[in-house]
């Protein structure tokens, strides 16, 4: 693991105030968003002294836009990162007030949990957890440059004139590189959330040559809880008991309900003191006391009111050049690109226990605050409703991912990683999961050890990651169960087992949760060849569960064991055709991956390839036959003459025929 | 050695055209697995075979079992082959219709049609040539797929590119329907989004289905259709190719035998043009010349897209003939000619289609032609329409294979990702065909047909 120049003092978990001098460190990390708070942990629990530079405290790990975590595909993402030894999964189970499973209909491999979560106690907890995390130091101070030495990163320039010298710097911006607020014909510099912008940073990735561009994103306004007639509403509440995306809560959870029904109060307590005890880390017993979510729909009024002003909204009215998220869209793109749908949903949401405002989710404009008004007060049950925040929408830049290797490194400047909606991702899972993997590769880089990368075959976070470095975005990226093209192996419900020997690599989760990982593993593997053993009027047990709806309980024989171990048994035998399948087919995808293209290659003297082919191949850089395979517009023929070409070079160096 | 390779790949390895056999190639770790699925032989299963061996057998079709032609297998194994890879050859009948058939089956047990080079690529990267040859692999590479392209491009003009189109534009849509069912809530999606779903599946599948079809009316319409005019000596063969030439090709004399060789012309009839082959006339015969003859004109017969069936329909049917003709069932049009000399022959006796035909009288001759033309299933066609290569051809039949697996697994939301999976696979081969990129238009899809997302 990294060493640090001088050893971790006790210093580290206290925030350092201007300090006059410079400090090294094996990692720095500028953001504390959700991509920035991730990247600091693993890194830190990976033993690299690690710094994170943020402005205010209070906002790390801010929610600027709907406080949820999960959702499909999304929740895919935090399966894997609480496998992995992420922050996210238990932050979310830890804070949330409502959860719920979608998709319950459709299957395994799509299901998904989502939790509303507790903005506030969301922060909190990831302030206090990024606190009590060794080899980890809050710098509050805001970055104006990179420091670079020969196309290698050397740390970063701070507004109150220090340079930290590092090995590595994680960038994880979010929105707020020359971010721009909008709000109809008003607009001012700012990154959300009220904070400036910054700016500096973007202008010296510029200058360094990275190709750059705008997004653009937007928020609903928020409305206070108690100014809204819920009755006029449809109410929706979450399921009991909580559906947990966390190892860590889940297990609590399940000693819960055990000790519960035994009802030996001392061992309860025994088991439940961190529960019990209400902290920033745990702020009430994790799935209690639920808060309802309502909906209501827009009416024809809400649409007159966006037609008669479309002119002064920021998005129509040109103020805005970012292109925007089309699954997220505004309310303005809605009512314009739909005119056929005369009502939408609006679901009024919880921002927590503490705050008097709620989330109204399908509302997020850049309307005028009058018209923005007249909006909201046209919706039933929001007649009355005061507004306390006003809806915007926010451009920003971000860094074109194709510039990134896949362990999200950059290819111009060595030891720069780039995490989170810089990257030009939406969505705090997609950010969790980015700054993740680039805290993970920075932190090996410091140490001199090889880059983690998962391929498209074994995560979604594989998949989002080869999809943004080998496809680039033209909007902001979010991930979507089709972008998988191995839904039936990539489920949330198999996450821990398909990152099992990731996490062992990173090693950063406890050590109890791969012990049980590696326990279950076995028993799902015996389980499944008694299955097969057995026979019941001739058939094996097998195929008996591999029928229509036949549970694990309906065989006429079978064994104690965990309810987990339970669910992967049916899954696994009820899809298995379909399995084997997508793990053959992965196979073969992951052989290409392995044909690595040299850095120097220079496209432009290989015979044979088309024009067009040689100059994308020549911007994106692919590292590998099989990333170069799945650019757009690159043809087999070309793959073929490239992986040729490499043999053959290969061949000339090592001086063999 | 070869063991890079997780797939196995399969091509004709012989060119197009009428030589005496064709070789299917068969190359990577399956292979003799695969020749296991779709060789028979009495005794022997290819895999347990060493290398360097052949066997002759038949090949079968891995779905139905039916025999489709008799090959000679040879199997190559420790790194022996031109690959290095274990290899499995068949060397079949010449002609496209055999080979494409064994290749089919291959390609049905596992293998994947090979990339333009691929068989050279393989050999390279696996070290059985030479480095100083690499350039010429890759030139070798670079002028297959530049050959394929051209063809595509001139396949693939005017209205057939307009289909697939339409039909890959679809099958897009419906996909971006059930992706879109997959991932966003059902609150967020139009009610009716599920209307409908199995009919779009059908309909998409019977067009698939109907391209499929044409690839064959192409082919005939490329390589000209095979018609064969088969029968007893003496019966009116060659007075049948005369008269469809319009000029006096063959000899015709009253005496049975005059016809020794197979005589080969070509015609254009109703736009379609024809390899007309008149054969010796079917007996058995103690004259050795006449017997190659006979012989010659059985192997023609067999590879034929369509039989004229000459008989005398002034005789009675004679049940040995009957036999014979019922085995070509399908591809067979009997004529019965001489009918100014009498009916012997009754229709109903026949129990396959026929025309009555006086060929020296010239009666009959239209029924005859407009026969011919509906027979080989072209009549109806229009020739800029039906003409796509093999390669398309087999990524639309995979796509139909992929479309007719969808509507059997049904669309009840427990098989919903399976069958999302399905079409996804089946638009993504559409696509290939007329060059577009399925993930970079699904998306698109989606969000241009529902307002979803909060």
């Amino acid at each position: 693991m990294p060493s640090s120049a001088d050893s971790a003092s006790a210093n580290d978990k206290v925030s350092v105030p201007f300090p006059a001098m410079n400090f090294n460190y094996d990692v720095i990390v500028v953001g504390a968003g959700h991509a920035g708070s991730e990247a600091a942990l693993v890194s830190a629990r990976m033993g690299a002294k690690t710094a994170l530079v943020t402005i205010p405290e209070s906002h790390i790990a801010a929610m600027p836009c709907n406080p949820s975590v999960g959702g499909i595909a999304k929740s895919h993402l935090v399966f894997e990162l609480d496998a992995l030894g992420g922050e996210i999964g238990r932050n979310a189970d830890y804070t949330g007030v409502q959860f719920r499973v979608l998709n319950t209909s459709r299957g395994p491999a799509v299901q998904a949990n989502r939790v509303q979560c507790d903005k506030k106690a969301y922060s909190r907890r990831m302030q206090a957890i990024i606190h009590d995390t060794k080899n980890l130091t809050l710098i509050r101070d805001e970055i104006v440059g990179l420091s670079i030495r020969k196309d290698r990163i050397t740390g970063v320039r701070t507004k109150s004139g220090n340079e930290l010298i590092s090995k590595c710097v994680v960038l994880t911006p979010g929105t707020f590189v020359r971010g721009r607020i909008h709000v109809g014909d008003w607009s001012e510099p700012g990154g959300g959330n009220h904070t400036p912008s910054a700016d500096p940073i973007g202008a010296d990735l510029e200058k360094l040559g990275f190709r750059m561009a705008r997004l653009k994103t937007g928020t609903p306004p928020r409305i206070k809880k108690d100014s809204i007639d819920y009755s006029k509403m449809e109410r929706q509440d979450g399921i009991v008991p909580a559906p947990f995306f966390s190892w860590e809560v889940r297990k609590h959870a399940g000693m819960f309900h055990m000790e519960h029904s035994d009802g030996d109060q001392s061992q309860k307590d025994a088991l439940f003191h961190v529960e019990q005890c209400i902290s920033d880390k745990s702020p009430w017993i994790p799935g209690s006391d639920q808060m309802p979510c309502y909906l209501t729909r827009t009416t024809e009024r809400t649409h007159a009111v966006v037609h008669d002003n479309l002119k002064r909204s920021s998005l129509y009215g040109g103020f805005i050049t970012g292109t925007g998220v089309r699954y997220c869209p505004s309310f303005e793109d809605k009512v314009v690109k739909f005119p056929d749908k005369t009502s939408h949903h609006v679901f009024i949401e919880p921002e927590g226990r503490e705050t008097d405002l709620v989330y109204p989710n399908g509302i997020s404009n850049s309307l005028p605050r009058d018209v923005q008004a007249d909006l909201v007060h046209s919706i039933p049950g929001m007649e009355t409703a005061e507004i306390v925040e006003w809806a915007y929408a926010i451009e920003y830049d971000f860094v074109d991912p194709t510039e990134l290797k896949a362990s999200l490194e950059s290819k111009r400047i060595e030891g720069l990683f780039f995490g989170g909606q810089i990257n030009g991702t939406t969505g705090y899972e997609e950010a969790a999961a980015l700054g993740f993997m680039a805290g993970v590769n920075a932190a090996f880089n410091a140490a001199g050890k090889p880059d983690l990368i998962f391929d498209r075959g074994e995560a979604y976070i594989g998949v989002m990651i080869d999809d943004l470095v080998t496809r680039g975005v033209k909007e902001p990226y979010r991930m979507f169960t089709s972008r998988a093209e191995r839904r039936l192996i990539l489920r949330q419900d198999n996450a821990r087992y398909r990152m099992f020997e990731h996490a062992r690599t990173i090693g950063v989760v406890d050590p109890e949760m791969i012990k049980q990982t590696e326990r279950y593993e076995i028993e799902i593997d015996d389980e499944i060849a008694r299955l097969h053993k057995v026979r019941e009027g001739g058939v094996p047990l097998r195929n008996i569960l591999a029928g229509p709806l036949k549970k694990y309980s309906d065989m006429p024989s079978h064994v104690v064991l965990d309810k987990e171990v339970i669910e992967q048994i049916e899954i696994r035998i009820k899809y298995d055709g379909y399995i084997q399948q997508e793990l053959r087919e992965a196979r073969r995808v992951r052989a290409m991956d392995h044909v690595i293209i040299p850095d120097d290659l220079d496209y432009w003297v290989l015979n044979g390839l088309k024009h067009e082919s040689k100059e994308v191949l020549s911007k994106i850089r692919p590292q590998n036959i099989g990333q170069a395979s799945r650019i757009s517009g690159i043809r087999p023929s070309d793959i073929a003459l490239l992986h040729v070409h490499i043999e053959q070079r290969r061949r000339m160096k090592e001086g063999t025929r | 050695m070869g063991t890079m390779y997780k797939d196995t790949i399969a091509a004709i390895a012989t060119a197009p055209g009428n030589a005496g056999i064709a070789i299917i190639r068969v190359s990577g770790p399956d292979a003799l697995h695969i020749a296991d699925v779709v060789f028979r032989h009495r005794k022997i299963v290819p895999s347990t075979l060493p290398g360097g061996r052949f066997i002759h057998g038949t090949v079968v079709s891995p779905g139905t079992q039916t025999d489709l032609d008799e090959v000679i297998l040879l199997v190559y194994r420790d790194g022996h082959s031109y690959t290095r890879e274990d290899t499995v050859e068949f060397q079949c009948h010449g002609g496209r219709i055999s080979a494409r058939r064994v290749l089919n089956a291959v390609v049905d047990a596992g293998a994947r049609l090979a990339d333009p080079g691929e068989f050279t690529k393989r050999a390279f990267l696996n070290g059985r040539i030479d480095l100083v040859q690499a350039e010429a692999v890759m030139d070798i590479i670079q002028a297959q797929s530049d050959r394929m392209a051209n063809l595509a491009v001139e396949q693939l003009e005017g209205r057939l590119s307009n289909e697939i189109s339409n039909l890959y534009d679809d099958c897009l849509a419906l996909s971006a329907d059930f992706e879109a069912m997959l991932d966003f809530e059902v609150d967020e999606l139009p009610e009716s989004i599920r209307d409908g779903v199995e009919i779009k599946l059908q309909f998409i599948g019977d067009r698939l289905q109907e391209l499929e079809a044409t690839w064959n009316e192409g082919r005939l319409l490329r390589e000209g259709a095979r018609v064969v005019i088969a029968g007893r000596p003496n019966v009116g063969k060659s007075t049948l190719l005369n008269t469809l030439l319009g000029v006096p090709r063959a000899i015709v004399t009253p005496t049975p035998g005059t016809t020794r060789d197979i005589i080969e012309e070509t015609l254009v009839l109703d736009g379609v043009p024809i390899r007309l082959y008149d054969t010796a006339g079917l007996r058995e015969t103690g004259c050795e010349v006449e017997k190659i003859g006979v012989d010659r004109a059985r192997n023609v017969i067999d590879r034929a897209d369509l039989i004229l069936w000459v008989m005398d329909g002034s005789q009675p049917v004679d049940q040995e003939e009957l036999k014979l003709i019922k085995s070509h069932a399908g591809h067979c049009l009997v004529i019965l000619n001489k009918s100014d000399l009498g009916t012997g022959i009754q229709e109903k006796d026949l129990n396959v289609p026929s025309i009555r035909t006086s060929l020296t009288q010239g009666t009959g001759l239209d029924a005859l032609k407009t026969a011919i033309t509906e027979t080989l299933g072209v009549s109806h066609l229009d020739t800029l329409h039906a003409a796509i290569s093999e390669r398309h051809h087999k990524l639309l039949s995979i796509a139909l294979k992929e479309i007719q697996t969808a509507i059997r697994t049904g669309t009840s939301s427990e098989s919903h990702v399976i069958v999302a999976q399905h079409i996804a696979t089946c638009a993504g081969l559409i696509g290939q065909i007329i060059g577009r990129n399925y993930s970079d238009n699904l998306l698109d899809a989606v969000f241009s047909r529902f307002c979803i997302g909060k």
